[in-house]
């Protein structure tokens, strides 16, 4: 009995020094207490990861303006609770000229994009020279920040809409190759293993080397020692509504 | 002030509002919840609220006593969510900006300074055995098969040392809190 809970108290307590998120399942709801000590003494022991990672907090900072961008402050003079909040989609049915004003009058709103512009692609390249078009998503499927995973005959991917370009990238980390989740708020693919973080080039985004700004990433850089190469990008087109990958014939 | 100024201005206390609190408060959040995954995302909830939420025009004071609150909530619902910890204390006031808060928020350095005396008295309560298992692992930062060898014990009996001094700690630090 004793065993069985001291393993898993020891798993959470594993996940807490070696930096990783630790989960809660590991530990029955008696354990809660001695779980919490041991976060408090692990933050205690370890004060180098106290201060946010830089790049987190350059991360945040966009994902703050983002969510400011969409709304637009009537009449500042009015107490908060009685703000009227717009939203971009409001915007654009009033006009985008008058709306373009109003926002940037009210709320310093600096991006105002048309809602269904044609995307761009970012080409990538071809993995192989015998392959096919394969259709792995339609346009719609893909409005700004979306991704599709697909899988065909050889390869696991991406695509994704990242601000208006269409771009494919493979969905295995290439660290030990788990498989890496999408996600829309930080502009990037995470991997659920170790924590690596790619951005939406491909590159990773919280490693050895740090971050660069505008890379786009949640991530903590010291608890990712290592460098790793870039994802792999096949190569992709658009053709009407049809988002195609080049790869292996089945 | 000009009307149309007022939002560019609004803008500029926002971003530095966060410039100036997200490292303290990001402290404040990993002290209690000892991993930065965590952290960042309990961090990432506090700001994205101050967005919708936060007056930047209030007195600096009161700013930075509502970010506190805020997080202070949200690590209660981390341990009330994941573990069905009652909340209790503060924890239970709402978000408001009155009464102003009924003490001044923790400073960084303090808090950091408080948290190791903390520790340090609780591992000289705590029997020797239970007192080095803890420091071992927490402060060292050994792997258990490291502690076990250190302690000159099985493996499975540094888990079991390591989970009866977590235990016998938290009581004692809910003694002493």
């Amino acid at each position: 009995m004793a065993d069985e809970r001291s393993g898993e108290l020891a798993r959470y307590v594993d996940a807490l020094l070696e930096g990783r998120r630790p989960a809660p399942g590991d530990v029955g709801s008696d354990e809660a207490p001695a779980a919490r000590l041991a976060s408090e003494l692990a933050a205690a022991g370890d004060p180098s990861r106290a201060d946010p990672d830089p790049a987190f907090v350059e991360q945040l900072r966009r994902r703050m303006q983002d969510a400011d961008q969409g709304l637009a402050d009537v009449g500042s003079a009015l107490p908060p609770t009685r703000r009227v909040r717009l939203t971009r989609r409001d915007l654009l049915r009033v006009g985008l000229g008058a709306a373009a004003g109003l926002a940037a009058g009210a709320a310093g709103i600096s991006l105002l994009r048309p809602a269904n512009r044609v995307p761009l692609v970012d080409p990538g390249r071809a993995l192989v020279r015998d392959g096919e078009w394969v259709q792995v998503a339609t346009l719609a499927d893909l409005p700004e920040r979306a991704a599709v995973r697909f899988r065909t005959v050889a390869f696991d991917g991406y695509v994704v809409n990242d601000r208006g370009v269409i771009r494919a990238l493979s969905s295995v980390c290439t660290h030990m190759g788990c498989t890496l989740e999408y996600r829309p708020e930080w502009w990037d693919l995470r991997c659920p293993c170790h924590g690596a973080s790619f951005n939406l080039m491909g590159e990773l985004a919280n490693g050895r080397d740090g971050w660069s700004e505008g890379s786009g990433y949640a991530g903590d850089s010291a608890a990712y020692p290592i460098q790793l190469p870039p994802l792999v990008r096949p190569e992709v087109k658009v053709d009407g509504d049809r988002v195609l990958v080049w790869t292996v014939s089945a | 002030m000009a009307a149309a100024d007022r939002p560019t201005e609004t803008r500029g206390r926002f971003e530095a509002i966060y410039a100036e609190h997200v490292t303290p408060i990001h402290r404040f959040i990993y002290a209690r919840v000892g991993n930065r995954p965590d952290a960042e995302d309990l961090t990432g909830q506090v700001f994205m609220r101050a967005v919708e939420q936060l007056d930047v025009h209030r007195p600096p004071a009161q700013v930075t006593a509502w970010l506190y609150r805020v997080a202070q909530n949200a690590v209660a619902d981390y341990w009330r969510a994941f573990y069905r910890l009652p909340r209790i204390g503060l924890e239970q006031v709402a978000v408001a900006w009155e009464p102003m808060a009924l003490e001044p928020p923790p400073h960084a350095e303090v808090e950091a300074q408080k948290a190791a005396a903390a520790v340090r008295r609780l591992l000289k309560t705590l029997p020797e055995q239970y007192a080095r298992v803890l420091e071992l692992r927490f402060l060292h930062r050994l792997s258990v098969a490291e502690t076990a060898e250190r302690l000159g014990i099985s493996h499975g009996n540094a888990k079991v040392l390591q989970y009866r001094a977590l235990r016998r700690a938290a009581v004692l630090a809910e003694l002493d809190g």
